[in-house]
């Protein structure tokens, strides 16, 4: 030990290369410095969701405090006595968004299905590039469309076909009473339906385009039609990847604002009707951080961001937990 | 250099007499043909992969097709099923017969085909679900079967597979889950399964190792009594080993055509001499 570390010093004094041991320090001292760099990015992210989380929860303790549980199941929302309630906005958040699931899952599925398995091959590129231009319109873009082309004609034409049609049915057609006013809970789902489809469609392209060509020729070798394959094959060799593609989806969802405040009417209020306004919890916050005076109110407002961030976090977990689960499984 | 790439005349209209000494069972043309390719051009595109091949593929014997990667010989393969035409700018051209049907007529019906003829590919590829289900998907495409007779089709099949002993206690569990040959054993099974007249296998056993590479190829030697059986293969010695005849193509020509011994003891052509004696490819 001691023989050689006398050498490697004697090394460094005489023979030693002074260019290429500075050379070799500094990629050290640089590699330390990039690790520094990404560990404090890294942890920047907790930051920041810790940040937010207790700005929002010390912002929200007031009305929290005021209303206790209350707050959550109370509909009530009064800024001239003061008294507030989030039911029906977490409602109206919860509704709009399963409406828009039921309505946009098919839709991806049939469209990414389109484009990966039953499109020939000159169209699969168009479609394609429409998808994703669909995607990169601005959600203004179609609040402003929802309010002033979608709503009109949705009042004019499909409201009443479906108080005809769907409105006697036991149940279900309480869904569908009321005036036809073109804006309202169904409306503002409709709106969302349209916007989540581009980003589960663009998911769930890419994990179907992940079975392998062999996997898919087996299916078809055996003598399987296009939906035998589909069915039996595809859906359930990628479902792991197709739940995350509705999982994202569901979090735009959730959390989309603009266009949703245009067409939903802004009315705080829980109706069975999906024809009637209601409200989703981003809308409301849109709509009235500029009117909010007083600390109850601000603050109750931000409660409803607590809130909305809770569910958004809530839904994340749980679609975790289940891709864990499957994947396992698989 | 020229004699490498012609087609010669014999195999044009099929193989020639064998010499003398090759006994009648063994010779080519003595067996009906199950499979009759007739004058098969291939394209990818504007590529033309394969030209003019004519061949009989005689009925419940095992034949070979070699030759250098990219010679054709998976090509030929797929167009006996018609899995080229999952892709739209493949095509064939030329007549392949099958029963004295033209199968490449657009007429003849795709599901028919598939159910008489099966392929096992070079990669295993289970179905996601249970080793039942794998075995069961395909029977059940062309019968619905009530479950008591099911199951008894899939041990049928599995047993056939050599896999049943292996799997009879975890039918249930993912057919992913089993190992590399015995995925490949379950992809033969599961074509095994629909009865099919013919098989193909596109080297079935190339991504398997030693031991799974005996045991598919026992297997293949087991089932030609029952199926006609076409394989493509890199492997020369499996080729010598399992198959009855072999066909050797070069660069999408059909160059030498005979028995398997005749093909590895005494092959006509110089390019089959140099190939198999591993001077090329």
């Amino acid at each position: 030990m001691l023989i050689s570390s006398q050498r490697d010093e004697a090394g460094l004094q005489t023979t030693g290369n002074p260019t290429t041991t500075s050379s070799v320090e500094g990629d050290v001292v640089r590699d330390h410095l990039f690790r520094g760099a990404t560990a404090f990015s890294g942890a920047a992210v907790f930051a920041l969701v810790l940040a937010i989380v207790l700005s929002l929860a010390v912002g929200a303790s007031l009305a929290l405090h005021k209303f206790g549980v209350g707050f959550v199941s109370s509909t009530d929302w009064n800024p001239v006595t003061e008294t507030f309630g989030a039911a029906a906005p977490i409602y109206g958040t919860l509704v709009t968004a399963l409406i828009a699931m039921l309505l946009g899952i098919p839709i991806s599925f049939g469209v990414a299905l389109f484009i990966t398995e039953v499109a020939p091959g000159w169209l699969k590129r168009p479609i394609g590039t429409a998808v994703e231009l669909l995607a990169a319109v601005p959600s203004i873009i179609y609040g402003m469309w929802g309010l002033f082309v979608f709503a009109p004609w949705f009042a004019e034409h499909l409201q009443p076909w479906m108080q005809t049609y769907l409105g006697p049915l036991p149940y279900v057609g309480a869904l569908f009473q009321g005036p036809p006013m073109g804006i309202g809970m169904l409306s503002a789902g409709l709106i969302l339906a349209i916007m989540v489809v581009p980003f589960i469609t663009a998911v769930m392209r890419d994990v179907f385009a992940t079975v392998p060509t062999e996997l898919r020729e087996s299916a078809y070798g055996l003598g399987a039609t296009t939906w035998e394959v589909v069915r039996y094959v595809v859906v359930p060799y990628t479902r792991t990847g197709a739940l995350g593609g509705i999982m994202l989806g569901l979090g735009r969802a959730l959390g989309e604002t603009m266009a949703v405040t245009f067409v939903i009417g802004n009315a705080q209020r829980i109706s069975t009707s999906l024809f009637m306004p209601g409200n989703t919890i981003s809308s409301a916050l849109a709509n009235e951080f500029n009117e909010a005076v007083g600390d109850v109110y601000t603050s109750s407002l931000l409660a409803l961001g607590l809130i909305l961030f809770t569910i958004t976090f809530v839904v994340l977990a749980g679609a975790r937990l289940l891709l864990g689960r499957i994947g396992g499984r698989i | 250099m020229d004699t490498m790439y012609r087609q010669t005349t014999e195999s044009e209209q099929g193989p020639a007499q064998p010499a003398a000494a090759v006994t009648e069972m063994t010779a080519p043309a003595a067996r009906a043909g199950k499979v009759r390719v007739k004058d098969l051009d291939f394209f990818y595109g504007r590529f033309q992969a394969l030209h003019g091949i004519s061949l009989e593929i005689p009925a419940n014997r095992v034949t070979a097709f070699i030759g250098p990667s990219g010679c054709g010989k998976s090509t030929l393969l797929r167009t006996f099923n018609r899995i080229y035409e999952l892709y739209p700018d493949q095509a064939a051209r030329g007549e392949v017969w099958l029963d004295g049907e033209n199968i490449l007529e657009r007429r003849y019906n795709l599901n028919r085909l598939r159910a008489k003829i099966g392929m096992v590919f070079q990669k295993p590829t289970p179905f996601p679900m249970s080793i039942y289900d794998n075995i069961a998907f395909g029977v059940s495409l062309y019968e619905k079967l009530p479950r008591r007779r099911m199951d008894e089709w899939v041990e049928w099949a599995l047993d056939k597979a050599g896999l049943w002993g292996e799997v009879k206690d975890k039918l249930r569990q993912e057919g992913t889950q089993l190992s590399g040959g015995q995925q490949q054993r379950l992809c033969i099974a599961r074509a095994v399964a629909v009865k099919p007249e013919v098989l193909l296998l596109d080297e079935p056993a190339s991504a398997l190792d030693p031991i799974s590479t005996a045991m598919i190829e026992e297997l293949i030697d087991e089932l030609k009594a029952d199926y006609t059986i076409a394989i493509v293969t890199h492997n020369m010695q499996q080729a010598a080993r399992v198959s009855d005849y072999t066909a050797f193509l070069y660069l999408g020509k059909l160059i030498e055509f005979d028995t398997s011994e005749n093909i590895f003891t005494k092959p006509r052509e110089t390019a089959t001499e140099e190939y198999i004696t591993g001077r090329y490819g």
